[in-house]
């Protein structure tokens, strides 16, 4: 399999004008709807790690394409918020399918190794600002750049949310009453921007010195910039260090002046609360879309059928968030 | 009950301590870390065996405070009458009856978790 793939990529990259071999092919630990891949291209005079991300072609209602997430990316790049450099994009049925090429980011991604891990203590210290600066440049980018990006308006995805979860035919009490809640809130504040939608550890590459790229796309859209600041503040991505709102490393505080050092936009924390409901509802809808994929039958595993009963999570956030000063 | 000891939720235990000392400790990182999670599972199952008679009594006794028909005082009900503005998003009694009911449910998926324990202290 990996040799097939590794002549695969020689041949796509010979006809991206890159004449080299490939070489310690491996995969990495990704999500479940792609696949991603680490390996060397040796050329003539230079030697780069390089990242392959491939999806099944299937257009989802969660993901966009790869080929499009890569296009994103390299137009994003112009914002100055990191990202990483796409080095050739493969589209269609042809090479190597849905998928891109990248450089690779020297870093770390997993949350618990940032979050613990003596050597990112100094980048912990900069990292809420450093995200509040990248994720107010992402906002900034000109939409009219991003036509292809699907538009997510805030209430028509609270009804896709409040649909997903009644197909279940799973009652959950706090799901009703944080969905009623959210029906209340006032959403008209913000302007539309480009919203990376998957904002958090573990989607951000992470070395010594704070925040080196912004990664995993596929959740794009264009809707309420708000919805990645909330997604950040969630008790879920903050992998047990519950104290630190801001993906379990900072303080909102902090976060919030980062963002507004570059958007000049200021930002109460009590807009941020309605929207850490929101994404802490987005997740429990997650879950539950997760564990009904394995209850259904489509993809039977282990770590889905658990993940069922995390909702209960969400849940006690949602209840400690509205009715108990939870932050 | 017809059925000898261990119980149910002994047996799960059994099951769960083995993964655990003797499994878990010999295998590659991936599917140690698959064994974890089959382990909290099979915790999962051991906590509700113990506790679900006591937890679903007490549960109705909430429900009851809000729902008056025995019979409809269901987790159900609770959600309809919240969707249908039956139940007003204001009433004290109605928070506190999500607040109890949740704790009770986390209590057996995940007591381990930040936002339990910050509550029960």
């Amino acid at each position: 399999m990996s040799e097939e793939l590794q002549l695969k990529i020689e041949e796509f990259l010979l006809k991206n004008g890159s004449k080299g071999k490939v070489s310690e092919l491996v995969p990495l630990t990704g999500g479940a709807s792609a696949e991603t891949w680490s390996f060397t291209f040796s050329s003539k005079n230079k030697s780069e790690r390089m990242i392959l991300r491939r999806g099944s072609g299937k257009k989802s209602p969660l993901a966009v394409l790869k080929s499009e997430e890569a296009v994103i990316q390299q137009k994003v790049k112009s914002s100055g918020a990191p990202v990483p450099t796409i080095v050739a994009i493969s589209s269609g049925d042809k090479d190597l399918g849905d998928a891109y090429l990248m450089g690779l980011i020297p870093g770390e991604s997993i949350a618990r190794k940032i979050l613990r891990d003596k050597k990112f203590s100094a980048a912990r210290q900069k990292l809420a600002f450093q995200c509040g600066e990248a994720l107010a440049k992402i906002h900034s980018v000109n939409l009219n750049d991003f036509d292809q990006v699907p538009k997510k308006p805030i209430r028509e995805e609270l009804k896709r949310l409040y649909l997903t979860y009644k197909s279940f035919e799973q009652p959950l009490p706090v799901f009703e009453y944080a969905f009623k809640w959210l029906d209340k809130q006032d959403f008209t504040t913000r302007k539309d921007a480009l919203v990376h939608g998957d904002f958090r550890l573990g989607n951000l590459m992470i070395d010594e010195s704070g925040l080196a790229a912004v990664i995993d796309w596929e959740m794009v859209s264009i809707g309420n910039p708000m919805l990645d600041i909330g997604w950040m503040c969630i008790n879920s991505w903050r992998f047990g260090q519950s104290e630190k709102v801001v993906g379990g490393f900072g303080d909102l505080e902090e976060f919030l002046q980062g963002y507004s050092s570059i958007s000049k936009e200021i930002i109460d924390p009590e807009e941020v609360k309605i929207w850490q409901v929101l994404g802490t509802l987005r997740w429990g809808v997650i879950c539950l879309i997760q564990v009904y994929s394995h209850l259904n039958g489509d993809v039977n595993s282990l770590e889905k059928a658990a993940i069922g009963r995390r909702v209960s999570e969400t849940e006690i956030d949602l209840v400690d968030l509205l009715f108990l000063g939870g932050k | 009950m017809i059925f000898d000891r261990p119980t149910s939720a002994e047996l799960v235990e059994a099951v769960s301590e083995f993964l655990e000392k003797e499994i878990k400790t010999t295998l590659p990182n991936h599917l140690a870390f698959k064994t974890q999670i089959a382990i909290n599972v099979l915790n999962i199952v051991k906590r509700e065996q113990e506790n679900k008679e006591l937890l679903t009594k007490e549960s109705k006794e909430i429900l009851l405070t809000l729902l008056s028909n025995q019979e409809e005082a269901n987790i159900n009900q609770l959600a309809e009458q919240i969707a249908s503005g039956k139940l007003d998003l204001e009433d004290k009694k109605l928070q506190k009856a999500l607040i109890e009911i949740t704790k009770k449910k986390i209590s057996v998926d995940n007591p381990k978790y930040s936002t339990y324990k910050k509550l029960i202290k």
